[in-house]
Formats: C-alpha cells, structure tokens, sequence
C-alpha cells in the first residue's frame, strides 16, 4: 500500500563508545542528511547509554548515504552503522487471522 | 592410590622419543616433523606438561586450578537436557546455572568475581536449601581463584558461606573439609591443623588421604617440621599412599623453616622412594630461594629441571615471580619475566598474576609484566585499536588507587601505543563504581587534556544519588559539573537531578541555597513534565497560555501519555489534544500540528498493556467520539497502526471509533480476516468397509473412502488386500494412493509391483512426482536386488522432477548405501554416491560418503579404504571412518600407509585432529605408552566432543582400562573437563557394578580439586547404595531415583529396533511375534502367545511394555494386569513405561476407577516420570465427573508443582472444578469460581465451552439458566464474551435457534466477537455434515464475515461432504450474486465433478489445490502486512 509519507529512514548504530552522547550523534549523522530522530536509550541504573542507537533520517538520501559509507569512526572508535530492522510496533497482528481460510 | 603417584613426568615426550612410538621402526622420522612442528610451540626438547596442573600443591599460591574441575558446562546441560523426562529440582537448575556462570569465568579469564560469587551465594540462600555440591563449588571459589580480592576478605568469605549453608542445612563431607582446607592454603590462612580436626571429628566426618595430605601443607606453609612430621607419621601408621603433593610441601616446610638444604635434599628423598620430582616440586624450591632472592640458585634450579626433562612453564614462573615481588625482590622480576614462554593461556594467568600484584599493593611490579605482554593481544578482542591494560586500571580505580598514580599509568600506556583511551577507560570504571571524588578528579585530568567533558559523563554519578533521593549527593554533583564548565542539558536535569527533589519548587530553592544558578528553562520543562502526568486540567491551562514559551512536544510526550492512561479527566485531554493539533509551538521543526497529535494518540495506544486497554475501553471510545465531535482527524496511516494494536489487544470494538477519525478522503476497505486449520480423521478399516458398502447401495461416489481404506490397508501392511482394492477401483486411484502403494510394495521387496505401479501412474500422468523418501525407498528395493542403474534412473527423475531431498531422506540414502557396503560392494556405491553428488540431491556429508569406505574395510582392503577416504577429501571435504581406517593401520603395523593417513590428515584437517585421530588408535589398540605421548604433546587443548566420542565408545564397549588410561592421560590436558571424564569412569563402574573403582574414583576427584555435578554424586551414589555401601556424601534421594530410573527406561528402548542384549534365540524369535502382533492390533493372540510361553523365556522388559500398552488401548486392563506381574515376576526391577502408566491412568479413568488412577498418577510422580496432558484431563475429568472437588484440587497442586502447569490448560481444572461444584449441587461456588477467573485482570478469557456441553449432557436447566445468565452478564457488564460465544455456539451445536436467536438481542455484542465466529466456521467447516451450523450462524448473524468469505466455507463444507448438487447451486448463486469464486473454491467443486464423474462446466484451475491455498494464504498475509 502507498502512503509513504510518514515513512522514517532509519539506521541502527551500534558500538558507540560510552563517551559519546546524542547530541554527538545527531552532529556526526548530520552530514549524510537530516538526521529527523536520534534515540540513544540510557540504562536508568547505570547512567550509561547502551551502546546503540537509532538514527531517522527526513530522507532516504540520507538512510543511503550513512549505508555506503564502510566505515564509520568517530572519535577514534569504529562504529557499526546498519540499516534498521527493528519492526515496526504495530506488526504484532493477531495469530489466528494470519492463517488463511479453507485448508 | 598408586598409580597417582606415577609421575607421568618419566613418560615425558621428545622427539627422540618419538621414534619409539610404534616400536623402533613403525613411525620413523617423519612423524616426528608433526610433533615438533607448529603446534609444539617453539622449542625443541620441550616438555610435554604444558598447561594446567591440578596436583596438591601448597606451595603455589593462587593459580586456578580449579579451572579445570569446571569444563564443560555445555556438554553437561544437553545431558541434563536428555533427563527430561524427570522432574528437576530447583535446586539442581540452580547448581547448573551457577556452575555454567563460574565455568565460563574461569574459563575464559582464570578467575572469578566477587560479585558473581556473592550473587550465586545470595541466590542460594534465597531458596534455601542448598545442596552439598553447591556449597562445594562456592566454596572451591574463595581461593585464589579471587585475585582481586585480599587474601584476608576471601577466607572471612568462605567462612560465611561455610556457616551459612550448614545454618540453611547442607550437609558437609570429607569434600567440604578438604575444599576449605585449600582455601586456607591458597589464602595463606593461619589455623590449628589439630583444632581443624576436631571440628571434623564433631562433626562425624572422617579424613581421608587429601585432608592429611593439606594438613601437611598447612604446617609446612608456617615451617612447622614437627607439625608436619606428626601427620606424615599418622599417614604412614594408617598406611596411606604418600605422593610427590606431600614431598613437594616438605620442600617448602623446610625451606620456611630455614633449612634450605633440607629442602633440597628433599628431591633425594622423593627419589629413594621411587618418586621423580615433579615440576612442583622444583617450584617448591624456586619459590623457597625467591622468598630469599637467591636468583642465582633460581636460575640454576630451572636449568636442573630442564634437564630432568621437567621443563617449567610460564604458570610456574609467575610463581616465583610472586614470591620474589612479596618477599621485596621486584629488582629480579624483569629478569624472570623475561624467562618466561608464552604458551598458550599465558595472557589470562598474567592478568591474574598483575590483579594478585595490585591487590597486595605492588602495582608497579605488575606494570611492568603488563608492559611485557605480548603485543596485538589485548585481553579483549577490540577493533578500535589497542586497549591492553584495561583491567589493569579497573583494578587500580577498585583499590582506590591515588588519581595521580593511574593517569601516570593512563599516560605510559598511551604513550607507548598500548592503549588507545585509557583515561576515558579509567573514568567509565570509576563512574561504574560510583567514585564521586576519583570521577571528578579524573574528569578534570581530561579537561587538562583538552578532551570534551559531557553532561552524560555524570548520569552514572547521578542516578544512584536519585535512586536513593540524596539530594545533598546531587547538589555536590552538580557542583562539580559546573566547576568543570559543563552545563547540565534540559534531559540532565529532567531526568537525573529534578527526580531527587519532592518538588520542582523544593529544587529550586535548593540550588539557590546552594548558589548553584540555573537556567529557569529547565526548571519549566521539568515542571511541565511533572504536571502533565499528574494534573491535565493544570497542564492545559499552562500549555494554553498565550505566553508559554515553544516547547517541542517530544519534552514532555512521555509524561502526558502517562497522564492520559489514567483516564480520570477526559474532558482535559479532548483539550490538550485539541491544542496540539491546532497550536504548532509544541511541533518539531517542520511537521504538522495535525501529525503530533494523531501520532500522541498512536502512542497513547501503544503504551497501553492489553489489559489497560480492556479496562478502559468505554473511556478510550467516549475519548475518540469526542475527538471526532471535534473534527479531529488522523491520516489513514495512524489508523492502520491503531487498528493493528487493538487487534493484537483484542478490542476490535474499538476499531470501528478510531476509524471514525479518519479523514474521509483516506478511506480504504479491510481486508478480511480468516482462520483455518485442518485435522487429521481416522477410522476403523470396518466402518470404512461398511460405509464403501452403502455409498456403492446408493450408486453415490465411492472414490474417498476408497482411498481411505487403501491408506488403512497400507497402515497394517496388508500388501495383498491394498492392491486387490487398488484393482478393484482402478478409477479411484489418486495419486496419493499410488504413492502410498508403491511405497508398501518397496517396504515388501517387491519391486516388480512397484515400478508397474509408477508406470500406470506416470501413464496417468508424467508430470507427477513421489516425495523423495518414496523414491528412495524405491531406489533401496532396486539395490537389494542388484539393479544400481535401474537406482541411478530414480535419482535422475528425482532431479529432473526437482524433488527436494531433506535431512531425514539422507539418512534414507545413507541406510540405501550403507547396505551396499556391508555387502562390499564398493562399484555399486561410487556409482551411487557419483550421481547423488554430481547432480547435486544430497550434500555430501561424512555419513553419506562412509559406505564407500565400509565397503573396502569390510573386504579388509586398508589400502584402499584409505584411499576412497582421502578422494572423499578431496572432492568433498569429508573424511569418513578415519578411525577405523587408522585402527587397522596401527594393527597391522603398516608404517608406511599409516604414515601416509596421518601426512594427509595433517595436511587436510591440522594437527590437532590428526594427533587426536592418532591417539584414539593408540588407545583403541591398547597401545597405551604411545598414546601417553601423543596426548601429552605439547599445544594439544581438549576437544571434549572428540573425547566424549571415545569414552561413549568403551563405556558401550566396556573398555574400562582404555577409559580408565584416557581419563589418567587427559589429567593435564588443557581446558578437560574433569568431572566429565571421571563420569565417564562411573558410568563404567555403575555398568559393571564396580562400587570400589567408584569409590576411588571420588577421592581422586577431591585430590584434583574438582567439583563434581550432581549428577556425578548421584550416579556415585547409586552404585555404593546398591551395593550395600554407606555414601559419604549427601545426596538428594529424588534425584538418585530418577537417575536410575531415566537410565533404565533408556536400555530397553532400542529393543523394539534391535535388542541390544540378545536373549535366547526362542526368545528373540518370540519377541518379534509378539511385536508384530501388537502392531498389527492382534492383541489377544500376542496374550495367548505370552502366556504358552512359559516363565523360562526372557524377554526384554520393552517387549511387555509393548504388550501391556496394546491391551491398555483396547481396554483390557485385567489381562494388561496380568502381563504387567508377569512382567515383574519375569523380569527383575522391570517398571512400566511412562506411555503404558498413562495409558494406566485413561483406561482407570474411563472405568470411573478414579481412586486407583490417582493412585497410579502419584506413583508417577513420585517416580519423577511426567505423566501426560490427556492422562491428566481425563482423570480430571472424570473427578469432575464423581463431584471430588478436593481431588481435583490435589492433582492440579501436584501438577503444578511438576512445573507442567503453562502445558496443560488450566481450564481442565477451572472447568472440571466447576463441574464437580453443580454435581454437589453447589452452583453458587461454581459460579463464583468461573465468574472471578473471568473478571480477573490476568485472564486470557480461555473457552469453557466443555462446561456447558456437560450440563446440557446432564439436562440440568438450573445449572444452564444460571450459567448462561453468568455468560450474559459477563458479556454485558465486563465485555468479556468468551462464555457468551461458548455458550452460543452449544446452542448452535443443539440446533437450538430460536434460544441462540434470544440469546443475541440480550447480548448484543456477541454478533461483534467476528474473530471467534469465524474460526468457529472454520472449525466447522473441517468436518463433514456441519454446513447447517455455518447456515444457522450465518441465518443469525448475516455480517459475521464477508460474504466471499462465508461462501469458500460453504463450498469447503461441501467437498468435505461430496455433496455435489449444493455445489453447484451455491456456484450459480455466487456467480448470480456477483461474489467472486476463488480458485480453490473452484477446485473444490471441480473435485466433486470428478468424484461424480460428470464433465466440468468451466476450465478447472491448472495448478494443485496446495498451490492455490499457499496462494490464498500469501495473499491474505500481503493484504494484511500492506496494511500495516
């Protein structure tokens, strides 16, 4: 179905050196497109962030630039970028109706 | 005991000894290449003890020796695993963990935290009850392998363990004592030897060997001779063994006492008494000249034990490396560093040796062997460039190490390129360990530096002081923050400092007080926050304000949707909504203000639990109806998002107010939403005959049940009459029919009937294929009787037809060759095994390139064996039979090709496997000298599979002197698991019922410090038990049964295959009758046959398993009685089945014979055998049944404390509980217990349905017009319809219309529960003569689904019925009504057509009906992912 409009290009990062925080992220994300989202989650416990985080970016230029980069340093630490795969939240359909009618 | 004390060091190998291998010719010089080569490290003449030791020795402080009583863990799981069919204990799963954890710290670092230990400590104590091996192996842990921990705290350590278990009630044993004994040694602990013994004594605990053994080491560790002598005497006068351990700890003693001489003299001694100094020994006396820094007998000493061919290794280095640096000789460690080789596992013990360094306070000492590390082997694997040092600086920040010393370390290491970030490293460590002061200090070194310090660096610092509300600890870090010039951001401040305070306003005034100026922004926003989820009426009016500032909404989304959930003023939230969707200051950069607001009511849905979502369902629905009063819209999107979390949640009612909001240029239909599954039907051969019979009367189509008496026919292998039916009904035949036929003919070598069946169906029609276990089974026919080409064709057509070939047809194959190899003949196979590859059907695995080899073993033709298994190398990289192709070279004593077999191995698989390869020969062949060599060589690690593999093999074999041999040999292998090998040795002594080698075995565990598993104690345990012997150990009695149990439910069970122990030939001919009989459900003549037997007959106890389970399924209980006392008259310690107990359980049910099967069901338990879900329902049931309520209750408390409980539906019990309630006449507690399971917050609202088909059985209407007023109310008042629908749907089943009718104008949501009818009419629909009921339901509820919908269902209906006429009409009607007829619809009717034999009116759909159901099921699950 169309209606892409709301789509958000997404990368997931991982490996971020614990010295390094979203404003950081959004700074160094900043030159493959506008980064529209940054999310960095924080260990409540610990203060420290968990390592990984998701980029959007407003467009796919963006999404595709960060992917053909092959590597990714920043402050002298290699980090992972990926394209995200995390499901989006309202895939979680009802298990009896994915099975089809009539078999 | 002896054989401990022969040093394995006289054995030591060496190149020239290599040429002694297989006597002085068989392995010439090049073998000798391998062993000296790249896995033998670099120097020649190098001693073979390489890695760990787990000798008693006292002398050596802290290495982890333990290490290698720990291995494994894996292995130890899976077999835990296989005993699934017992219970397990808490306590046991608990041991597991705990050691897994322990395992593979120490054995990935050498050692353990003290967290770790004191989190498996807690645990313990938690759930009580520890066992004795739990108390072991923590207590085994409190020794040196704590390196980070001073030697004091650890013994204070193991003391509170040791007191608080025995407080918790673990008993203690001669293992205890002797494991404690070794933490006061490894902790250099001062106690009285003699008071210790006492203790032991009061306790009732003998001392064995290893406790006088460590008792010497205590008084020798003092210097105490005289001490020590006394013991030594005690041990002498009770003829115990004395070993090197003791000599070795005299060296010491003596040396402590001043008396060096006498402690070199020592060696003499060891050697007049037939004892070789040992390698510890000679660090007994290393350490003994370090302790007085006498470096030049140290380096004399290690020249002497070279020479003895005693080589020592970088473990014993480090040693002395600690000693001289204790006793203030740092001056000679670089000396000694540089002594030492870097074997493999070097780095971890060096980390250990630095961490012991730091904790005694010589942290530069350690500095400088972290310096020596060698390079590009950081102890992480990091690709950020180097960090080696790491732990180094964590160690430092947890001694609290002076700022100044650790960035001087911070520097050296940057500086000399070994570590890329180690000041930030240094400061992470201390924000984890929350070090106000060492952070602050540390941050402001990194300010110096002209490195970023950033708000984020203090969280660490903050959440702990939020967490327990300390605002002064805040304020003094805020403090800090702002003397390092970092501001904290809005997210600091919201997050990690304001939550500390009661109010916003309280820290405010704080930071006034304290001087600390903020800006008033972030006091806002955290205020905003703090309202928005306490008080909306309050946040609208701020937010409304004219002058209130932008604010993005992502400040305080969380908070507002945390306000909204709680539902209590929707007035508001209409309000705050309305706001955002009009007012942009609260939108992000360039979106819209209609998109915050649609996406806050996504998130609003998306927070909320299902259960929240039910609760406030009628809130959330007046809450959207006012959105929309308010012309509020949301794109089609957020709605598809919406709608696909209400379903999950099961609220669809609420979809149709969401969609409401949509903005009406969006509109989209929904796909429709549909539920299937298919059941199996079965039927008697006799019903099948009568029904064929009466559809034949009425000239009706006879082609399924032809189809399904052939199938029966196959099922009981009646070859004659399947095909006889087959001739008889030519025109029925499928081509499922034919498959199934050709495979039985295949099953009865008959191959001539099998390929004239697949010449008529490939007449019928070419295109058809088997599945390939049918083609192979064919292909097995044609080799048996010789026809190899005729087996390359089927694999051809295989190919050409594209039939896939699993993992379980592989194994087919593999039986097809293998039978070809036992036969010898190799010709056959390599055609065979050619084509199968080269046309790519089955990957070429090791077990299908075997039978090539077996062909050649078995015609003795080693040459060739070898060679087929080298091309198999070559060609597809699989080595079959290497074993036994070496086995037989050794045999024979053919060098040259024996040679040429371990050059290839070598060449093509490494070293490693080729010396394993070669070992397990030796070994095989007794050849035990040679072996000793080869698993002693130098590099060689454990390769616990391959290990296991061999021991499986003596163990099966009873080759308890091989076994008995490995285990001895692996002794020092690096990383075996040693409770594993010796559980090997117990298997063995449990087969053979050697109860004194059992016992041995346990002292030689406590002499190499291992910590045996549970299951290790048990198996002990058993055998010493069952030969009337005292186990010196405690041991949880359950699992000492069910041990014993698993392992005699294992060895009958082959017997239906092959009978691993071959009774009397009578008796194996009788067994297979017996078998063949119950197979074939002629029960009663394998009784009659039982029975003429006679007593003397042996049978195995499978075979009265069988038997009884046959009798129990035709409910001869009486007769399955008889048997079962037979059996137990017959066959010694013979125990039914856990299949045959709950056939016993059923077959008592059903006669109502409750009281004997709970009996039987509590025996089971007992027995730690699970019993199954369908025994327990039907007792259940039948309790329900007889009114026990209160056994009901037992069996669901003993069921539940099986754990099985998530299994088995807890409605067997609800219901059953229910039911016994209205037979009491008690329909007030049953309502009650049904009412509060419904209306609790937990439930997942499960079907009663058995409850009302039950009293409508009984015809009891008081019960059914209170229940049914329950359903009713629940539905109306709770909105939970599941007894509603149940109820309806028995209603629908009783054809009872009129009352279902009623039924949906009292409840009007009913009609809306779509999900539930329609996989109602999908259950419906799988079963012949129920199209009435989708009629009826669909009579009662026109809109219950799609019409396109309702119609497949009927025309399914109608296949299942073969009612072709309804078809037809339902077809017209469709095409009449414009609704489209999918194509399997089409193919249904064009099925019936052809069952009716009349010509089809439109084309039938070409493909199989599979193809257009997968199609259907694609398309159903792309309208639906689309959506979303």
């Amino acid at each position: 179905m169309a209606a892409t409009s709301k789509k958000v290009f997404e990368v997931f990062v991982s490996k971020i050196p614990w010295t390094i925080a979203m404003k950081e992220m959004r700074e160094y994300f900043g030159q493959f497109g506008q980064v529209k989202k940054c999310l960095l989650p924080f260990d409540k416990e610990t203060g420290f962030h968990r390592g990984f985080c998701w980029i959007g970016f407003t467009t796919e230029d963006g999404l595709n630039n960060a992917l053909q980069k092959d590597l990714h340093t920043l402050e002298g630490a290699k980090i992972q970028v990926q394209k995200n795969r995390r499901a989006f939240a309202g895939a979680r359909t009802n298990k009896e109706s994915e099975e089809s009618i009539l078999v | 005991m002896a054989a401990l004390l022969r040093s394995s060091r006289l054995l030591n190998f060496s190149p020239s000894g290599v040429l002694k291998i297989t006597g002085t010719k068989v392995i010439g010089p090049p073998l000798s290449r391998l062993y000296s080569g790249a896995l033998g490290g670099q120097r020649a003449g190098v001693g073979s003890r390489q890695f760990t030791r787990c000798s008693e020795n006292v002398s050596r402080p802290a290495w982890p020796y333990v290490a290698g009583s720990m291995r494994g863990y894996a292995l130890a799981t899976e077999h835990k695993e296989d005993g699934s069919l017992g219970l397990r204990s808490k306590q046991a799963q608990q041991f597991d963990w705990a050691l897994a954890k322990l395992d593979s710290s120490v054995r990935r670092t050498g050692r353990v935290t003290k967290t770790l230990l004191l989190r498996i400590f807690h645990d313990n104590c938690r759930t009580g009850h520890p066992s004795g091996n739990q108390a072991l192996l923590l207590l085994r842990s409190c020794g040196s392998l704590l390196p980070e921990i001073p030697m004091a705290e650890r013994t204070e350590l193991a003391h509170r363990i040791w007191e608080k278990l025995q407080e918790l009630g673990a008993m203690y044993d001669a293992s205890h004592y002797n494991a404690l004994l070794k933490v006061y040694l490894q902790n250099e602990f001062k106690f009285s030897p003699t008071d210790f013994l006492a203790k032991m004594e009061a306790a009732n605990v003998l001392p064995n060997r290893v406790t006088y053994q460590r008792l010497i080491a205590a008084y020798c560790q003092e210097g105490d001779i005289e001490g020590a002598s006394t013991i030594l005497g005690f041990m002498k006068s009770k003829d115990l063994a004395i070993t090197e351990a003791v000599f070795n700890s005299l060296v010491t003693g003596h040396a402590r006492s001043g008396d060096i001489e006498s402690a070199k003299n020592i060696l003499l001694v060891m050697r007049g008494a037939g004892i070789e100094p040992g390698p510890d020994t000679y660090v007994a006396l290393l350490n003994a000249y370090a302790e007085k820094g006498d470096i030049t007998s140290i380096k004399q000493t290690i020249e002497v034990a070279e020479n003895a061919d005693c080589s020592l290794m970088h473990r014993d280095m480090m040693q002395v490396i600690f000693s001289l640096a204790r006793a203030g000789y740092q001056q000679h460690v670089p000396e000694m560093t540089e002594l030492m080789r870097h074997d493999r596992g070097y780095v971890p013990d060096a980390m250990n040796l630095c961490l012991s360094l730091i904790t005694q306070g010589m942290e530069d000492t350690a500095f400088g062997i972290l310096k020596s590390f060698p390079a590009l082997q950081g102890e992480a694997p990091n690709t950020d460039g180097p960090s080696l040092g790491s732990f180094f600086l964590r160690h430092c920040v947890h001694m609290d190490m002076p700022v100044e010393k650790v960035t001087h370390y911070c520097k050296e290491l940057q500086e000399s390129n070994l570590h890329t970030t180690p000041l930030h490293f240094t400061l992470a460590c201390a924000l984890e360990a929350r070090k106000t002061d060492m952070c602050l200090s540390l941050m402001k070194v990194l300010k110096e530096q002209g490195l970023p310090v950033r708000p984020h660096f203090f969280y660490p610092l903050l959440t702990r002081h939020v967490k327990d509300k300390n605002t002064a600890g805040v304020l003094e870090v805020v403090r800090g923050m702002l003397q390092l010039e970092v501001s904290p951001a809005a997210e600091t401040f919201t997050n990690y400092i304001i939550p500390a305070f009661t109010s916003i306003e309280e820290a405010r005034k704080a930071f006034k007080d304290e001087g600390l100026t903020l800006e008033s922004e972030y006091f806002l926003s955290a205020e905003v926050r703090s309202v928005a989820s306490s008080n909306l009426a309050k946040f609208y009016t701020m937010l409304s304000d004219p002058a209130f500032p932008v604010m993005e909404i992502g400040n305080f989304r969380g908070s507002l949707t945390v306000g909204f959930k709680k539902f209590s003023d929707i007035e508001s939230m209409v309000k705050i909504t309305d706001l955002l969707y009009r007012d942009a200051r609260f939108t992000r950069g360039n979106s819209q203000a209609t998109d915050t607001a649609s996406f806050l009511l996504y998130n609003l849905v998306d927070s909320m639990t299902e259960a929240e979502v039910h609760a406030h369902e009628t809130k959330l629905r007046e809450y959207f109806n006012k959105l929309s009063d308010q012309k509020i819209t949301i794109s089609f999107n957020i709605y598809r998002g919406m709608r696909n979390l209400l379903d999950s949640y099961h609220v669809p009612e609420l979809i149709k107010d969401v969609l409401k909001l949509v903005d009406p240029k969006e509109m989209t239909s929904p796909a429709p939403n549909t539920v299937s599954r298919t059941t199996g039907t079965g039927g008697k051969l006799e019903m099948l005959e009568t029904k064929l019979a009466e559809l034949k009367a009425e000239n009706k189509p006879v082609g399924v049940v032809v189809k399904q008496i052939i199938l029966a026919l196959c099922a009981k292998e009646d070859l004659e009459r399947a095909l006889e039916m087959k001739q008889q009904y030519e025109d029925e035949m499928t081509t499922g029919t034919y498959a199934v036929l050709i495979n039985l003919c295949c099953r009865h070598d008959n191959v001539e009937e099998a390929l004239s069946l697949k010449r008529e169906l490939s007449r019928r029609d070419s295109s058809v294929a088997l599945d390939a276990s049918k083609y192979i089974a064919l292909m097995n026919a044609l080799t048996k009787s010789g026809r190899v080409e005729e087996a390359m064709d089927i694999l051809k057509e295989m190919k050409e037809k594209e039939v896939a070939v699993s993992d379980a047809n592989a194994s087919l194959l593999f039986h097809v060759l293998n039978n070809l190899g036992a036969k010898g003949d190799a010709g056959s196979i390599r055609q065979l095994q050619d084509t199968l590859f080269s046309l790519g059907l089955a990957k070429p695995t090791a077990n299908l390139c075997s039978p090539l080899v077996t062909a050649y073993l078995h015609s003795n033709d080693l040459s060739a064996a070898l060679e087929a298994a080298m091309e198999c190398q070559k060609r597809y990289g699989q080595l079959p039979r290497i074993h036994d192709i070496i086995v037989g070279l050794v045999e024979t004593g053919d060098t040259e090709l024996l040679q040429k077999a371990m050059d290839f191995v070598s060449q093509e698989r490494g070293e490693m496997t080729m010396l394993y390869d070669l070992y397990f020969a030796f070994m095989q062949t007794n050849r035990f000298r040679e072996a000793r060599k080869i698993i002693e060589t130098p590099g060689l690690r454990a390769k616990p599979g391959r290990l296991q593999w061999y021991a499986e093999k003596c163990i099966a074999g009873n080759q308890m002197e091989s076994l008995e041999q490995m285990v001895e040999m692996t002794a020092k292998l690096f990383e075996c698991d040693r409770d594993e090998m010796y559980s090997y040795i117990l298997r063995s002594c449990k087969s053979t019922n050697d109860w004194k080698k059992a016992e041995a075995v346990w002292t030689k565990m406590q002499e190499e410090n291992v910590v045996p598993r549970e299951r290790t104690l048990r198996m002990l345990a058993d055998i010493l038990k069952t030969n009337g012997q005292e186990v010196p150990f405690d041991v949880p009695k359950t699992w000492y049964e069910q041990d014993a149990s698993i392992r005699e439910d294992k060895t009958p069970q082959p017997a239906t295959a092959a009978p691993p122990v071959p009774p009397p030939p009578t008796g194996s001919d009788l067994q297979v009758r017996l078998l063949g009989l119950c197979k074939k459900g002629r029960v009663k003549e394998a009784m009659d046959m039982l029975m003429q037997a006679g007593p003397d007959v042996a049978l195995g106890a499978a075979v009265y398993d069988h038997i009884i389970r046959a009798l129990l399924a035709t409910g001869a209980l009486e007769d399955a009685m008889t048997v079962k006392h037979m059996a137990i008259s017959r066959s010694p310690g013979f125990q039914l089945s856990d299949l045959a107990i709950n056939l016993l359980i059923i077959t008592y049910s059903r006669r109502g014979q409750a009281t004997d099967a709970r009996q039987t069901l509590n025996a089971m338990v007992q027995a730690d055998h699970v019993p199954s879900q369908l025994s327990i329902t039907r007792l259940v049931q039948e309790l329900g049944n007889q009114g026990d309520v209160t056994a009901i209750q037992e069996v669901e408390t003993l069921i539940k404390g099986l754990g099985l409980a998530p299994q088995l539906s807890s409605m067997v019990f609800v219901n059953n509980t229910a039911l016994a309630h209205i037979k009491n006449g008690d329909l007030a507690t049953a309502i009650e217990l049904l009412e509060g399971m419904y209306t609790s917050p937990e439930s997942t609202h499960p079907s009663m349905a058995f409850v009302f088909r039950k009293i409508y059985e009984q015809n009891n209407e008081q019960a059914i017009d209170k229940l049914a007023a329950m359903a009713e109310r629940l539905a109306n008042h709770f909105a939970c319809y599941r007894p509603a629908t149940d109820l309806f749907f028995q209603l629908l089943e009783m054809n009872k219309l009129e009352e279902a009718k009623s039924m949906l104008v009292r409840c009007g949501g009913l009609a809306e529960q779509k999900d539930i009818l329609l996989s109602y009419t999908s259950r419906m629909a799988r079963r012949p003569g129920q199209v009435g009921k989708i009629k009826a339901l669909q009579s009662l509820i026109p809109d219950y689904t799609e019409k396109d919908v309702h119609y497949s269902y009927l025309m399914k209906c109608y296949g299942v019925d073969n009612d072709l006429s309804s078809a037809k009409a339902l077809f017209d009607q469709m095409v009449a009504e414009g609704v489209s007829v999918h194509e399997l619809s089409l193919k249904r009717l064009a099925a019936l057509y052809r069952n009716a034999g009349e010509a089809l009116p439109f084309p039938e759909p070409p493909e199989s009906f599979k193809f257009y159901s997968d199609k259907l099921k694609e398309s159903v699950s792309r309208s639906q992912s689309a959506e979303e």
